[in-house]
This record gives structure tokens, sequence and C-alpha cells, in this order.
């Protein structure tokens, strides 16, 4: 117990290092962080402006009005920025498979996935967080949530559990690379088919393609049940409080199978020659 | 300390016919091969030896040296280093060795060099006493402190390497590999690292592993050189001995008045243009001193010279078994 209580401080204590030196990285380059903050929030400002153009001239989508639609919207960007921060680099593993580069974290003491993860923090997903916060908090405005003290627990949870089920998706998908050997760039298709089903209630969407979005490949707990829950509405799926923690478990889930998939994947890693 | 056992790495390729038909075949049937790029490889290294893994290109130097670090999975066989198997304990083993390879540096490229080194301490758990004791030995070689401040990507390459080899020795681990260090290096830049090696063998009795194409860096450290061709161990000793053994020969070179050489009955005229002869006699044999006192007594000699196998004939001759 002690033990892993001591290893638990030591990667903390290297997390801490990496986002000190991510910090500096970012400093060394001013110039980029204008950029990224103008472009990244306008992209999601952009995406809700559609959703409100949509509701004003239909009213509403499937049954969700404005203020919800925007509560569903916020919390997918945020959780969508969260896992920018965290696990962008997933998108990138096919070329970290192809170029060798994962032979460095291979030769020091701590996990593979974790390293890779952890020394290529991403700040800049921050940007991404800003405008999701933003319309998250107008759409809790707008539907009249009552922010108490268990409604925010439930939505921290969901947003733990959402993060690590995008996190899994991306290991999931990059890890193929060590066995087809070749670096397709998923990232942007990933993120397109994500935007799509958790920015707006997946109950729109035929009944084969829910059972896909619940049972195959959970993106629906990502925002929809979670959201659908804390909003009150039937989703027939699952309700109330226990939702959240049904999101953690999946995306525990999630992350422990892409860990298991990227271990016995890094076991076939060839290197890459001289 | 390092005891390899039958260990092998086989590749499967994917075997595609030429031409577009050749790639829509393949979409279909799939050919592939299995290249075994190292075969059944057993050897011991002892605390404090240099090694030198030599072989031509794709030999199988690197996936060995690979598999020795953590870095490959073995397809069978193991790696023991201090008794224990690096590709079942990985994150234990590793804490022992540093590695550094010539063509990628584990440097972070934006930062000063500092940065690095201050990333390295946490991740290993270097306390600030050992680590002001090491920076203090490395400094000493290599001159470090001067560079501590520099943005890595400001660095010259020789700079570069001084920071990957101090790097890779923070942790002061038992043993280091190097894959390929000197690669591109100018001779000052050469020269420091093979001092390095020298000093951090003797001082901290440091075990070192490399794998180079540089003669000199053969014949400056290598007391021991594991020399590989095709996946398979060709030969294993020290220099001399593998000489003796490859190339048991030298040729002795003499200059006459005029065209005509006598012979001796130990040497084999192996050319004879002009005025000068080339004698090849087996080292165990007789020495060149009594060969020239033989022939000089039948014929007034103007010149002589001793050409031994060098290193590189030797590798040539290795290879090419």
């Amino acid at each position: 117990m002690s033990r892993s209580f001591d290893t638990l401080r030591h990667y903390l204590d290297v997390t801490g290092v990496n986002i000190k030196m991510a910090f500096m990285t970012i400093i060394e380059y001013p110039a980029n962080i204008a950029g990224w903050m103008i472009s990244n929030p306008l992209q999601f400002i952009m995406g809700f402006a559609i959703i409100k153009f949509v509701v004003e001239t239909f009213g509403e989508i499937n049954g969700w009005d404005y203020g919800q639609l925007a509560f569903l919207y916020g919390l997918s960007v945020i959780s969508h920025a969260l896992s920018m921060i965290f696990f962008v680099q997933g998108w990138f593993m096919g070329w970290y498979v192809i170029e060798g580069d994962f032979d460095r974290y291979l030769t020091r003491p701590l996990g593979v996935l974790y390293q890779f993860f952890f020394t290529n923090i991403n700040i800049f997903g921050i940007t991404d967080l800003i405008p999701g916060i933003i319309v998250f908090i107008y759409g809790c405005v707008r539907s009249g949530v009552r922010a108490s003290f268990l409604f925010v627990i439930q939505v921290l949870i969901m947003l733990i559990g959402a993060t690590l089920i995008r996190g899994g998706i991306y290991i999931l998908i990059g890890s193929t690379s060590f066995h087809t050997r070749s670096a397709v760039d998923f990232g942007q298709y990933t993120q397109e088919i994500m935007d799509k089903t958790t920015m707006y209630p997946i109950s729109m969407y035929p009944e084969s393609m829910q059972f896909i979005l619940t049972y195959l490949i959970p993106i629906g707990w990502v925002s929809f049940y979670p959201v659908s829950s804390l909003l009150g509405i039937d989703n027939g799926i699952s309700s109330g409080m226990i939702t959240a923690f049904i999101t953690l478990a999946v995306g525990i889930l999630m992350m422990s199978l892409a860990g298991a998939y990227f271990n016995s994947g890094l076991k076939k890693y060839e290197s890459a020659g001289n | 300390m390092i005891d390899v056992n039958s260990l092998c790495k086989d590749y499967t390729i994917k075997h595609k016919g030429a031409g577009l038909s050749g790639a829509l075949k393949g979409l279909v049937i799939k050919n592939t091969d299995v290249i075994h790029a190292v075969k059944d490889l057993s050897f011991h290294i002892d605390e404090g030896e240099i090694v030198g893994f030599i072989g031509p290109n794709g030999a199988g130097k690197s996936t060995t040296i690979k598999m020795m670090s953590g870095i490959l999975t073995p397809t069978s066989g193991s790696v023991l280093i201090n008794g224990e198997d690096i590709a079942k304990h990985r994150k234990e083993v590793v804490k022992n060795i540093g590695v550094v390879f010539g063509q990628r540096s584990q440097l972070n490229w934006d930062l000063r060099l500092g940065e690095t080194f201050e990333l390295l301490k946490h991740i290993y758990r270097i306390d600030a006493d050992a680590y002001d004791k090491t920076m203090s030995v490395m400094d000493d070689i290599l001159g470090i402190k001067e560079l501590l401040d520099k943005p890595v990507r400001q660095m010259s390459l020789g700079q570069r390497v001084k920071g990957d080899l101090v790097a890779s020795m923070l942790h002061s681990p038992k043993v280091l590999f190097l894959d390929e260090p000197t690669i591109g290096l100018d001779v000052s830049a050469k020269y420091s690292l093979r001092k390095f090696i020298k000093e951090i063998n003797r001082v901290r009795k440091t075990t070192v592993i490399l794998t180079t194409h540089d003669l000199g860096d053969i014949q400056e450290l290598c007391e021991r050189l594991i020399i590989i061709n095709h996946g398979v161990m060709m030969e294993d000793g020290n220099l001399k001995e593998i000489t003796d053994r490859v190339a048991p020969y030298k040729t002795l070179v003499v200059e006459y008045y005029d065209e005509i050489a006598p012979h001796h009955e130990k040497c084999e005229i192996i050319s004879h243009e002009g005025n000068v002869a080339r004698y090849r006699f087996a080292k165990s044999d007789i020495t060149a001193a009594d060969i020239i006192a033989s022939l000089s007594s039948e014929k007034a000699i103007k010149d002589v010279s001793i050409e031994e196998a060098g290193i590189d004939d030797i590798i040539k001759i290795a290879y090419g078994k």
C-alpha cells in the first residue's frame, strides 16, 4: 500500500515537472499563442452558432430546447478540451511507431503510455476549454439548472469519465499502428465523428446507430446519457445520479482496454532502423 | 552482470509484387516472409568491460542492443541484467542502464539543456548530492556546466552528444549502451567522447556496450569485440585474439637494389613488382627479424617495412565469412 502511494507520488512529481516544461515551451514560441487563442475558440463558437440557427428555425432538436442543447454542447466541448490537453498525442501514435519514437520512453523507468501523453502535455487545449465553459454556463442559466453541490460533483465525475472514454478511443485507434505499421492520421476523422455524436442528442439517430454508440463504441456516454440524466430528460437507458458513475465506469473500462491493447502492441514494436 | 541467452528476433515482412497488379494481389493473398534478424545469440559480459559490437549495416547489431536495453521484445531467449530479465521487469531493470543513440537525442529541443536534466532528476529520483557529484565529474570530463543554459536547438552536434552522454549518466547506471555514438562527429568531439567512455569506465566501473563503424573507437576503447553478421555471432574476443585467429599473417615488404628477389623457405612471395617484393609469413612461425637477417645475407636490402592486418582487414575477413 505504501509502495503504491510512493509510486503515485513519484508520477505526480514527474507530472509537475512536465507541466512546468510544457509552459516553458509555450513561452519560447509566443507567436503561436495568439494564433491558437483566436482560432480554437472561434471553431466552437461557430459550431454553437449553427445549433442556434437550427433551433431558431425548427424550434428544437428531437425534443431538446435551446438551453438544453447549449448545456450538452458546452459539456461536450469541455470534455473534448480535456482530452485535447491530456490525450491528443494519441492522434499521432502511428508516427511514433514508424519513427521509432517509443525507444526513449522504453528505456526510462516509467510507464510508456504515461510518458507518451504527459511529456507531450498540450497546454493549448485550454483554448478549447474556455468556449466550452462559457456555452455550458449559458446552457445552465437558460435551462434553469440549480448548481447544487451534488450537481457539481456529478458534472465533475461525468467529465472525468467522458475524458477517459475519448482518450481510450484515441489510444485504441492509435495502437492499431503497431500491427499495421502504418501511420494514418485518424485524428481528424475521429474528431468529426466525435463532434457529430457528442454535441447533439444521439436520440435523433436511428436505433441501430444508437445501439452501436451505447454498447460497441460507447460515445453516447461521453455526453448524451450523463447530460440527459442531469437535465432529467428520459434517455431510455439510465437516469439519476447513477449515470455519472456509469460514465466514469465506462471511461475506466475503455482506458483499461486501451492500455491492454497498447501494451500488447508494444510487444510487437519494431523501433526504426538507423 | 549481463547474460544473453539464445536471443532471437524475427521480423515478419509483407511481400508485395511489383506495380499496381502486385499491390492488388497483396491485398488478397498475404505473402509474408519471416526474417531472422538475430539468431540464437548467447554471451556474457562482466562488470566493467567495454564491449564493441561491430558488423556491417543490417547485421543485427542495433536489434541486439535494442533487445538488451529493453526497447525490443525478443522473439525467444532472454537478456538478464544483474540476474533480472529486462523484457519482464522493464521498469525496474532500466534504472540500472543508460542509453545513448547517436542519431536520436533525448534532450528537449525547445528548452535549455538544464531543463532536460531537471526532468531526468525527477524521473530517476536523483537526490541533490548525487546529482551535484555526477555533474562535477561530468564537468571535469566534458565541460558540461558551460552548456547548461544553452537552448538545445542552438547546440552543435558535438555539444548535443555531450548533453546526451551526461543525460544518460545522471542516474549513475551500471551499464551504458551507446548505439553509434561517434557518427557525424568531428575529431575533437570524438576525442572527448572516447575520453568520457574511458573515464566513466575507470572511475565508476561502468560497463559500456557500444556499436560503431569507427575503427578508431574500436582501437582505442574496446577490450573486447563481438562481431555479428546476418544475426549470428562471428567472433567474440579481444582485438589481438581475433586478429591472430582470422589474420595470422604479416607481410614483409622488402625493397632491393635490382629486380631479383630471393626466396625464403617460410615465406610466400605474394607480389613482386620492380624492386619491391612482398613476403607473407605466419606470425607464429617466424619473426620478421629472422627473415630480414636471412634475406640480407643473400642480397643487399635497401628498405623494409612490415604490414600487419589492420582492423579494417580483420573486419572484412570476419564479415566475409
